[in-house]
């Protein structure tokens, strides 16, 4: 305990940047940026055309345009992003997670630039982020992988060659992905065919690179992954372990810290297959190393070589700012602790909070973001973009806001998560909140039995609240309410105006603007 | 005046009248003991129905809306009576085939059937990409493609129609 203290005491005392630029946008920037101010640092923040009044803007000390509507002409542009660093002073670049922080080219041009990268360095990027290669690598190291074909797969027929090889179900994944984007599950070898052409081109779309390759697929396997900590002295750590089996479509939903099924043991193990996976590499920097496990057994999946977004649940349970432990080792500090004061506390939850239909298979959902509560009280942490007025749109991440809670137990953090959500209300766009509502509800989730098929399982349709009626008769009498005012009298009901005028007539400061009536101003 | 309303595929009648200046309010026959308050006029409404209490949101207006609840969102379709006996007979002149539409924005990758092609229930229709999603458009029922209204490379916007359906004569 008395080495933590002093650690942190440490970082808090030396500032070691007096500016650092967030290559970022949404709520990974404004989380970013806030750690940044926590240790004395001004931050700047870029901006595209559609986010001139996004949060993450008008939170930062300094505001740099890139201009340009799409990702391409703004938060992708290596060379804009560089001279916007250069012109507002910033010594240092963090990438936050996406668009280029595991683009191995930016990271070079920000070094060569002069300025500080806060990242792993460019050739660890590069050996993990081809899985092709990474998974050679990780087998050289002795880390255990999923059984499979390292080779790239040349087309649909090489693929049913190589499936029958290795054994169905197989996995088809795409070399350069993430994300769940160009990943397929193949059960039977009629959809094949049909799997690798969607598959490759979805790949081909989103990273301009079709290859794909080809591995078995596990049974009731559990997404389990490993945060790792490397300084540059090679020094490294790890802090246990994420679940994050809860997914549609490969796309996390639910997390929690730690797992329900790794005990002492494992979390040992897993964690020294994490750590000998990244010195395999020469890592420096926060990093993630993704486990398949399956019954028992775990396997090497891939190496993030970035922030998660899934980060803050262990940073609830270990006491550590993930964000401040990256700038200290980009600032060449030493870790200063070993894995003895890393110490694991009580139980945390992470939902994220996307634009989409979870009653509809998750579709997109676009809109303007009104009427928006957010959800408080103790050990609730949120890190959000959202404001009333948000537009949502397609041509960003759908990902608005992430609710992460803390409990002394995970009976604790459920019930915690349960309230917390039912606190939360984002209108004008439809949120996958109620499916992890639901999810947090299942007795099967409760028990801690559940692995990466079961959010799928789930019918997302029911009613589980039970409260269809009380909706019912809400919208019956919204309506009667709105055709009448509508039809008869067009101030009806404007008692509050009329209040509002008179607070005003008898004020001579300015009222503080109340959260919940945000269009007051102009009345 | 009475209200059909369709809460997530269920239906209830709820019944709104005006007497002295006060909202009675009926669910099915069920007389409903309620107060209605505003809390500002972009939907969020403190509803208690008996002694329960609810903080509820509502967006849209007239026939949909999204009603939110401690977290659950509910799709609610309206009707009035005016309304019900129009939609009814809508529906009785439609049936089965007619065009398939999207969903959601998103961009043409791939066209995979022709007019004039046969499909089966559930057959993909096209490949529609969406947040850098590929996701393929199924027939909804068997038919005859009549028309392809998009093309590879298009944009298209919620409720665009993709492809018309017209039923197979056996």
């Amino acid at each position: 305990m008395g080495a933590r203290v002093m650690a942190d005491k440490k970082g808090a005392s030396s500032r070691p940047f007096a500016r650092v630029l967030v290559a970022n946008r949404g709520e990974i920037a404004l989380r970013i940026g806030r750690t940044a101010r926590e240790m004395g640092m001004e931050w700047v923040a870029v901006y595209s055309e559609p986010d001139r009044s996004a949060l993450h803007t008008r939170f930062a000390d300094v505001a740099y345009a890139l201009g340009g509507r799409t990702p391409r002409e703004s938060y992708l542009d290596v060379a804009k992003i560089v001279r916007a660093a250069k012109e507002t002073g910033a010594e240092a670049i963090h990438p936050g997670y996406g668009f280029l922080a595991e683009n191995a080219n930016f990271a070079r041009a920000v070094e060569e630039a002069g300025l500080v990268w806060i990242g792993p360095p460019p050739s660890a990027i590069v050996d993990m982020g081809d899985k092709i290669t990474s998974r050679k690598l990780m087998a050289e190291a002795g880390v255990p992988i999923v059984p499979g074909l390292a080779e790239p797969l040349a087309d649909a027929a090489a693929a049913k060659k190589a499936a029958e090889a290795v054994g169905y179900p197989i996995a088809l994944k795409a070399s350069a992905g993430g994300g769940g984007k160009g990943i397929r599950v193949v059960r039977d070898p009629a959809d094949l065919e049909g799997a690798f052409r969607t598959a490759s081109g979805e790949a081909l779309a989103a990273f301009g690179d079709g290859r794909m390759y080809l591995e078995r697929y596990l049974d009731q396997p559990r997404h389990v992954e490993v945060q790792v900590l490397f300084d540059a002295h090679g020094n490294g750590v790890h802090y246990g372990e994420r679940e994050c089996s809860i997914q549609r479509r490969h796309q996390k939903l639910v997390e929690e810290c730690p797992s329900p099924v790794v005990d002492a043991k494992t979390r040992a193990a897993m964690g020294e297959a994490a750590l000998k996976a990244a010195r395999a590499v020469g890592y420096v920097g926060a990093g993630t190393v993704e486990f398949l496990w399956s019954k028992g057994e775990f396997f090497f999946l891939e190496m993030n070589t970035r922030l998660q977004v899934e980060h803050p649940i262990t940073e609830m349970v270990t006491g550590r700012d993930l964000v401040r432990e990256q700038i200290r080792v980009a600032a060449g500090e030493p870790l200063g602790y070993g894995q003895d004061a890393v110490v694991m506390n009580g139980h945390a939850i992470e939902v994220r909070i996307n634009a989409e239909d979870p009653m509809n298979r998750f579709l997109p959902s676009t809109g303007v973001v009104q009427n928006l509560r957010m959800p408080g009280g103790p050990w609730v942490r949120l890190d959000s973009c959202l404001y009333n007025g948000l537009e949502v749109g397609l041509e960003y991440d759908p990902m608005l806001a992430k609710l992460i809670v803390w409990g002394s137990d995970r009976p604790q953090a459920i019930a915690r998560m349960k309230r917390a959500l039912q606190e939360l209300n984002v209108g004008g766009v439809s949120t996958g909140a109620p499916a992890a509502l639901r999810v947090l509800g299942e007795e099967a989730f409760v028990r801690g039995e559940y692995d990466t098929h079961f959010l799928e399982s789930l019918d997302l349709t029911q009613d589980f609240l039970g409260m269809s009626d009380v909706a019912a008769i809400a919208a019956a009498i919204h309506r009667y309410k709105q055709s009448h005012r509508t039809a008869l009298q067009p101030t009806a009901g404007r008692r509050d105006g009329w209040l509002e005028r008179g607070r005003r007539s008898l004020t001579t400061f300015p009222l503080p603007q109340s959260s919940n009536d945000e269009g007051g101003a102009n009345r | 005046m009475k209200y059909f309303v369709v809460v997530n595929g269920t239906e209830h009648e709820v019944d709104v009248t005006e007497r002295l200046g006060e909202l009675v309010v009926s669910i099915g026959d069920r007389p409903v003991e309620f107060a209605y308050q505003e809390v500002n006029r972009h939907g969020q409404v403190a509803l208690t129905v008996g002694l329960r209490s609810y903080g509820i949101s509502i967006e849209g207006a007239n026939s949909r809306m999204a009603v939110t609840i401690a977290g659950q969102r509910y799709s609610v379709g309206i009707e009035d009576e005016r309304e019900r006996a129009a939609g009814l007979a809508a529906r009785a002149r439609g049936g089965g085939a007619g065009p398939v539409k999207s969903v959601m924005p998103g961009v043409v990758v791939d066209v995979l059937v022709a007019p004039g092609d046969v499909v089966e229930e559930g057959q993909p229709l096209l490949i529609l990409e969406a947040m850098k999603m590929q996701n393929e458009i199924e027939a909804p029922s068997a038919g005859r493609v009549t028309d392809v209204h998009v093309a590879q490379g298009q944009a298209v916007g919620a409720g665009e129609k993709l492809v018309t359906l017209a039923a197979v004569t056996e």
